[in-house]
């Protein structure tokens, strides 16, 4: 069942919890992904998202989301002229994705000094996202709970040893998805965990071989509070 | 406890259990989150005082920032003191405080989304103007507001909660719905009248397009939620009357989801059709987008 506190929030700057709050949270997961600060940002808006970007804020949204802010953030208003006193360089422009692609939809392209990320998601109503793509790989991410996201080179046992490394840490595992491009080549794994694994794990994961890079999303896009 | 899928559930269980519906609801929340159904109501509590807030906010007046809405709310209050309304206090507060908060959200102000931004505004302006009526503390306003919460996560099981994918039924029709739910809770209803509010008010939805002139959440968006909120009122008095929907509630949510499907994009908050159409509303959108 989906949570009461989503039904009944988020508490957030207006007009569009579909079309603000939910491209802050898009935006958000973006740059948590890039894990250093974005210099530079462009995005794609499709169908609904583009037609209704200026009057309901979303340009504004997406930008505050790359700066960090968050939903119930006061200067999201703000985003376009904050985004330009910090050296954040950013594009907006329409998209048609295709008659299959959700009307909320938004591919968010940041760039920082030394990575980049992309990534496909949509506002699903409610302030509720969904990550469809990252890098290219499709995933399912509400980026709510805390997860984990692995890219790493095809090869035998790199599975069990993180599912070992979290396990010891006795941290359960929610859910989990493997793919790759092919046999022996750039592979993804997501792993939804029930609590945070600590940093010491991470680093763990990230010294495993073949790992080419781990990224942390804990509870970007809101989720329950924590007690 | 089972996991809640329907309303069909949440009435066996309230049957089975005879515990009143915010518990139900909580206890879910509570096991489903991992945190304690005391912690879970203090959060709505928050909320609660932070929609309380909003409304306030809203009726201090104020434009937004294309100007075609602001105001409003005020209007309507005032009027109200001066003593003279169709409807009686009531039904002016809930519209009212409905319009109060939708306004506060044209201008970028802080709200609570219940379902969504842009149908904030009947499930905090109907459940005040009922506070006041009855006096209510804020816990026991809180615990229809939870029961507004679970009806609307009932819903959200079945149906995506947005313009973009169902129209405004899919917004306002639920967020009028949950009040409906909510009031019908607090007037001391059964859990069956809380259903039968609910479905009520959602059925005399179906259908609503979402046209948004110039695509902001103002016209018809703002005076829709002062409206809506006179659909959940009437939902819950018809309801506590002993009026039954012939259709069960997750049949009009499973007819919602149909008529969402069928609509055309037009009329799917894509401001492509309907009154964002109108020689009026194509008037208002070339001159802001040509000011800016």
């Amino acid at each position: 069942m989906i949570s009461l506190l989503d039904i009944v929030g988020p508490v957030m700057v207006g007009p569009s919890s579909s079309h603000t709050a939910g491209a802050c949270r898009l935006a958000r997961v973006a740059r948590a992904l890039l894990e250093e600060e974005p210099v530079e940002a462009r995005f794609e808006l499709h169908s609904a998202f583009a037609k209704t970007m200026r009057g309901h804020g979303t340009d504004r949204a997406l930008v505050a989301g790359t700066l960090g802010f968050e939903v119930d953030d006061a200067r999201i208003k703000d985003a376009l002229d904050l985004a330009r006193e910090r050296g954040l360089a950013f594009q907006l422009k329409p998209k048609n994705m295709g008659p299959e692609a959700h009307p909320n939809s938004v591919a968010i392209h940041l760039r920082g000094a030394t990575r980049a990320i992309s990534i496909l998601g949509a506002s699903t109503g409610g302030g509720m996202i969904e990550i469809r793509e990252v890098d290219g790989f499709p995933v399912a991410l509400s980026a709510k709970d805390p997860c984990l996201l692995l890219f790493y080179e095809d090869r035998p046992g790199v599975v069990m040893r993180a599912s070992e490394i979290i396990g010891r840490r006795g941290i359960n595992i929610a859910s989990m998805e493997v793919l790759r491009r092919g046999k022996g080549e750039q592979a993804f794994m997501r792993i939804d965990l029930d609590a945070r694994l600590p940093a010491d794990d991470v680093d763990a994961l990230k010294a495993m071989p073949g790992i080419h890079r781990v990224h942390v999303l804990d509870r970007v896009a809101g989720g329950a509070p924590i007690t | 406890m089972p996991q809640l899928e329907s309303f069909a559930d949440l009435l066996a269980v309230a049957e089975e259990s005879g515990k009143p519906l915010d518990a139900i609801f909580l206890e879910q929340e509570s096991a489903e989150r991992d945190l304690s159904a005391e912690r879970v109501f203090e959060t709505f509590l928050d909320r609660w005082a932070i929609m309380k807030d909003s409304v306030r906010r809203g009726l201090a007046g104020g434009k937004s920032f294309s100007g075609l809405v602001g105001g409003d709310a005020k209007k309507v209050i005032e009027f109200t003191r001066d003593g003279d309304i169709a409807g009686g206090r009531l039904i002016a507060r809930a519209i009212a405080y409905s319009i109060a908060v939708l306004e506060e959200n044209s201008r970028m102000g802080i709200i609570v989304a219940a379902p969504t931004a842009g149908a904030a505004g009947m499930v905090p302006g109907t459940l005040l103007a009922i506070s006041e009526e009855r006096g209510l503390s804020d816990v026991e306003t809180t615990r229809g507001l939870v029961v507004a919460g679970g009806f609307g996560a009932l819903v959200a099981a079945k149906a995506e909660l947005s313009g973009a994918a169902g129209g405004c039924q899919a917004e306002q029709g639920v967020g009028a719905s949950m009040a409906a739910g909510a009031l019908a809770f607090l007037l001391g209803g059964t859990p069956a009248m809380s259903v039968h509010a609910a479905a009520l008010t959602l059925q005399n939805t179906l259908g609503l397009a979402c046209d948004p002139v110039a695509g902001l959440v103002e016209v018809p968006c703002v005076v829709r939620n002062g409206f809506t909120a006179m659909l959940a009122l009437a939902g819950a008095q018809t309801a506590l009357a002993g009026v039954e929907s012939v259709i069960p509630m997750d049949e009009v949510v499973e007819a919602m989801v149909k008529i969402g499907e069928a609509m055309p994009r037009s009329l799917k908050e894509t401001a492509d059709g309907g009154l964002a159409m109108t020689p009026t509303g194509c008037r208002i959108r070339n001159q802001l987008y040509s000011i800016r």
